[in-house]
């Protein structure tokens, strides 16, 4: 029996604009699940549906057995995590994590126990007597952590919860949500648009586009094994080429029938011809960026433009444009869509 | 119970508006439309037209709008310019000035003028002494000026408050684009501020048209419809009021036609700054920096004069009405004494008004803010109207509409306050609706998803966040019913006369001692209720217009 498990959920609102198309997937108990796409993929509506703020138009939700969609969100028992953060601002820090334990009655000296407890795990104790105007936005984002973890909520809802903090922040922050929420073992649902994050922190990544879900699975399937075309532009970045048999050097009969566009990663390149069994395409340099870990390299092709991702670039590393290069690599590493979108299988990758 | 209490909510504000506006508003068309016999007819709007006396009172009040507004703009204008970029010393004391300008009970601005500056005027009387010889204050010219002194607090808060968000880098672009300080003024920050400069504008000319104490006391033969309406109103009472009503409904015409005109005017020209770069204000030096002081000052304490002025003549030794030299408390002893139900009737309508206006204000405000439905807007369209209605056209709408049986109501407190509670209505629901959009709807849905019922939520994080904004509002109500006298001037009887009324009539029985003394204990009622209102909302003065 799955713990949470959403079923052909579809929201049309006025106007026929179809938000939700027909979602369906489930998450484990103490499952971190993240959905991830661009902004009006319907994930943010999906959220607020198994919150209550939202109605389905067509779909059920169920939580632990039993059906969440006929239950007032007040009595859903689900702990949310804004983007805003929605810290009520008249509570001090200590009493913005006891709010939802009021509302449960729970006697004064646990709840005591448990805010400070609360508290001290996203290590908020010295401000408990502060009222949040005073604090910076990650800490602010700690009181809605801990005022939501406190009630030990039977789901952990978690709406773009980093993308108001600045980068250093988010990072920090959300190694600390991940950790929180292992310790806890409640299960989340994470919203982001931000791959990276949604790489970093998830068990699991649904991926969403259009209100449909284009692949569920693990950071890993993700990212090195997109089912569409839409997955793998979306997370990381991806060379993305139309295909054309009489083009670059594949094997013979290497590519797929159905093959529309092929598609490779900036680091699955390289500079120079590579090693034996390995295809090369003529370039010349058109750009040459530095950032310090990595450089990028765009080199312009009869096949058309690729970004090559180079390692450790040597300092005295120089690329003018217009020098002749060529870019190798190996075939199994290329991906091959056909005209939908979808991902078909290579001759010889399993 | 939330399913059926907002609609209930939408279906009283509907209710209110039908009997406090739509009725009287129709009752007065209705009155214009017909003549003294009772047949429908264009008549009188034919005698408007044909009449010199109204056609001239027509040209005066566009002549006193306009003056006003063009009066207002150039000293509005410079200040905010000065304020808001300047470094000007003790600029919290000129605004504070220019507060108690905007709220110097009505009235009291004109008689301090007359004071100063009329036939026998302490300053006229002293210059001639010394030669030089000024006109007295009396005539267009002075109703002009006093509008000016009067109502430029409305451009100038307006305007400083966008003067001071523009974001300098767009100034700085536009200079580095190589456009001349004076092109980058007329191309860049002009089209800025414009809206707050014709929002403000707006107000001071909707203000100028409606005013009635000002053209009475120093107009001497400037006669503007308003005046007319009230004259009209006075002779003709008891019998038909259908000259008064159609010339209300002409001072109607003229305000909405201005409401509308700015809304069409501005309606691109909506720009939000970002403040992460305000522009700094410059420090002046030598012969620039005393004419920036000279202005700033000479505009905040001319402005302000009215009830500094008042505030001393209550402080002089008078015997009946005249004054004697030297300094006594006589005349607030008699207003004790003998006009004590005028002070009560006045805290009384007050705080019933307030009351009536912050609770049902609040509620649509709700309705407005949170649930948006096509009869909302329009409710809120609505409520522009009652906004812009001169007082003296409410006092005569109310008087046409709820005169006779089934609602008769005239003399009676009632009409007193609901006649105050229908135009302040407007703003309570305005300022209640932008308090509530202040509030994310997440911090209620936080609420929620932590057990708490909608109902709960609503009461346990959303009110206590509006709560201090709901009762700053009611505290600028306060002011604005305690101060209303042009409404109260149509509908009082002996029983319910208040402050202003009590103001109007010692002023005309030439009883300066008392006005005074009156005006002043008004003042330290509004400076009170305006303290607790910026003390609960920090210190806003935008939020007296």
């Amino acid at each position: 029996m799955d713990y949470l498990a959403v079923e052909n959920a579809s929201k049309t609102f006025g106007g026929g604009v179809r938000a939700l198309d027909g979602v369906s997937f489930s998450v484990e108990r103490d499952e971190f699940f993240t959905l991830l796409g661009p902004s009006g993929c319907g994930k943010t509506t999906l959220l607020r549906s198994i919150a209550g703020f939202a109605d389905l138009t067509e779909g059920t939700i169920t939580l632990d057995g039993a059906r969440l969609d006929r239950t007032p969100p007040h009595r859903r028992d689900i702990g949310m995590v804004f983007q805003d953060y929605a810290v009520f601002p008249h509570l001090t820090v200590a009493e913005n994590v006891a709010f939802g334990l009021k509302a449960r009655k729970t006697p004064a000296a646990e709840s005591a126990a448990r805010v400070a407890e609360a508290l001290a795990t996203v290590r908020l104790g010295a401000l408990a007597a502060r009222l949040p105007a005073a604090l910076s936005g990650g800490q602010q984002q700690r009181i809605g952590l801990a005022r939501a973890m406190v009630i030990r909520p039977k789901l952990l809802l978690m709406d773009e919860p980093l993308s108001n903090l600045d980068a250093k922040l988010r990072i920090e922050l959300r190694d600390e949500i991940r950790d929180i929420q292992k310790s806890v073992g409640t299960a989340a649902i994470y919203v982001t648009h931000d791959q990276e994050e949604a790489l970093a922190i998830s068990d699991r990544i649904c991926v969403m586009n259009a209100g449909r879900i284009e692949q569920i699975g693990t950071p890993q399937e993700i990212y090195a094994d997109p089912r569409t075309i839409f997955v793998a532009s979306f997370v990381g970045t991806m060379n993305v080429t139309p295909w054309d048999a009489a083009g670059p050097g594949f094997p013979p009969g290497f590519a797929p029938d159905r093959a529309h566009v092929w598609a490779i990663r900036p680091e699955h390149l390289r500079i120079g011809e590579g090693r034996p069994g390995a295809v090369a395409i003529r370039g010349e340099v058109d750009k040459y960026t530095y950032l310090g870990r990595e450089a990028h390299v765009a080199v312009r092709t009869p096949d058309g433009r690729f970004v090559i991702q180079v390692a450790d670039p040597a300092p005295g590393l120089r690329m003018q444009p217009g020098t002749p290069v060529s870019v190798g690599f190996d075939p199994a590493n290329a991906l091959f869509f056909d005209e939908a979108g979808r991902r078909v299988a290579t001759t010889r990758t399993s | 119970m939330r399913v059926g209490f907002w609609p209930l909510v939408g279906l009283l504000a509907w209710l209110i508006l039908a009997v406090l506006l739509i009725v009287p508003l129709g009752s007065v068309l209705l009155s214009s439309l017909h003549d003294q016999a009772g047949h429908l007819t264009f008549a009188n709007y034919e005698r408007f037209l044909d009449t010199p006396r109204f056609r001239t009172a027509f040209v005066n009040t566009l002549i006193a709008g306009f003056g006003g507004l063009a009066g207002s703009l150039v000293l509005g204008a410079a200040m905010a310019f000065c304020m808001a970029r300047l470094e000007i010393r003790g600029s919290r004391f000129v605004s504070l000035l220019a507060i108690l300008a905007l709220v110097s009970p009505p009235f009291i601005g004109a008689y301090s003028w007359i004071v100063l500056f009329g036939s026998g005027g302490v300053v006229r009387q002293t210059l001639m002494q010394w030669g030089v010889f000024i006109p007295p204050i009396f005539g267009m010219w002075g109703v002009l000026i006093v509008f000016s002194f009067k109502f430029y607090p409305y451009v100038y808060l307006l305007t400083s408050g966008a003067l001071s968000n523009i974001n300098r880098s767009l100034e700085e672009a536009a200079e580095s684009l190589g456009l001349t300080p004076f092109q980058r003024v007329m191309r860049i920050s002009f089209p800025l501020v414009l809206p707050a400069l014709s929002a403000g504008g707006l107000l001071a000319l909707i203000h100028s048209i409606a005013d009635f104490g000002t053209p009475r006391l120093i107009g001497r033969g400037f006669n503007v419809l308003a005046t007319e309406a009230y004259t009209l109103y006075s002779a003709e009472i008891g019998g038909s009021l259908s000259m008064a009503t159609t010339i209300s409904i002409v001072l109607i015409v003229l305000s909405m036609i201005f409401v509308v005109g700015q809304r069409y005017m501005s309606r691109r020209n909506v720009y939000h700054g970002n403040l992460i770069n305000k522009p700094a204000k410059r420090k002046l030096t030598g012969f620039a920096n005393v004419a920036a002081h000279t202005v700033v000052y000479a505009i905040a304490l001319i402005g302000a004069m009215p009830a500094i002025v008042a505030v001393i003549f209550s402080l002089r030794r008078t015997r009946g009405p005249v004054f004697q030299p030297g300094f006594s408390l006589d005349s607030y002893q008699r207003i004790i004494f003998s006009l004590s139900d005028a002070i009560q009737n006045s805290l009384l309508f007050s705080a019933a008004t307030v009351l009536l206006t912050v609770v049902i204000g609040t509620l649509i405000g709700c309705l407005v803010a949170r649930r948006m439905t096509a009869s909302n807007a329009l409710l809120d369209a609505t409520l522009m109207v009652p906004y812009v209605m001169p007082g003296i056209v409410v006092g005569i709408a109310f008087v046409a509409a709820f005169n006779a049986p089934p609602v008769a109501l005239t003399g009676t407190a009632a009409i007193i306050i609901l006649s105050v509670f229908i135009r302040r209505l407007p703003y309570s629901v305005r300022s209640s609706a932008s308090a509530l959009r202040q509030v994310s709807p997440s911090m209620e849905e936080a609420a929620i998803s932590l057990g708490y019922s909608p109902v709960r939520a609503f009461m346990k994080v959303t009110v206590p966040l509006i709560l201090p904004g709901i009762v700053a509002g009611g505290m600028l109500s306060f002011v604005t019913a305690i101060n209303e006298l042009s409404s109260s001037l149509v509908l009082y009887v002996g029983s319910t006369i208040t402050m202003p009324v009590r103001i109007y009539i010692a002023i005309h029985d030439g009883d300066y001692g008392t006005a005074a003394a009156l005006s002043s204990v008004l003042l330290a009622l509004s400076g009170a209720a305006i303290a607790v209102a910026f003390r609960l909302m920090g210190r806003d003065e935008r939020a007296l217009l």
